[in-house]
């Protein structure tokens, strides 16, 4: 994702699982709580991980580049969205 | 834990045209027996989490096929 096509070491690929792994949880601990509003525990451990997901993030865009587009994410220069690897070419 | 698999016999007509099935399975997921999910259940860690498709073992569902299509998976 950066301009050079940097060759993709395996830390990208582990810091990705490890990214994918939180999200999971993410999503879990979201439709757990749209039923259990009331669950102060879970409410923490989603703020947590919520947390901890944009530090796993932003330290994976600032060696491989932005994960998302629109502002959701930072860019080097040059311009880092359009470059390869694509998320379906890694 | 018991298998979440169980079977059911469907009747078998002589005048069937085709092979019968005599054996049919159907899943027995752990929600249908929890219902509304009580607080503070054990978790997986996130990794586990992701490799089992749900954050709370008592949930996890797992499938190994319906059995009836040896040799046609993949």
């Amino acid at each position: 994702m950066t301009n050079t096509p940097q060759p993709i070491d395996n830390r990208f690929y582990e810091m990705l699982e490890r990214l994918q792994a939180v999200d999971f949880v993410l999503v879990e601990l979201n439709l757990y709580l749209d039923t259990h509003p009331n669950d102060m525990q879970a409410i923490n451990q989603y703020n947590e991980q919520a947390e901890q997901r944009w530090a796993i993030a932003h330290e994976f865009e600032a060696l491989y580049g932005p994960l998302t587009n629109f502002g959701h994410s930072y860019s080097g220069y040059p311009w880092q969205w359009n470059q390869v690897p694509w998320p379906w070419q890694v | 834990m018991y298998s979440q698999t169980r079977v059911y016999f469907p009747y078998v007509s002589p005048f069937d045209p085709c092979p019968p099935i005599r054996v049919k399975t159907f899943q027995v997921n752990p929600q249908l027996f929890i219902g509304f999910q009580p607080e503070n259940l054990p978790q997986f860690s996130p990794m586990e989490a992701l490799r089992h498709g749900v954050l709370w073992p008592a949930l996890y569902s797992p499938y190994a096929g319906r059995g009836d299509q040896e040799g046609l998976e993949g």
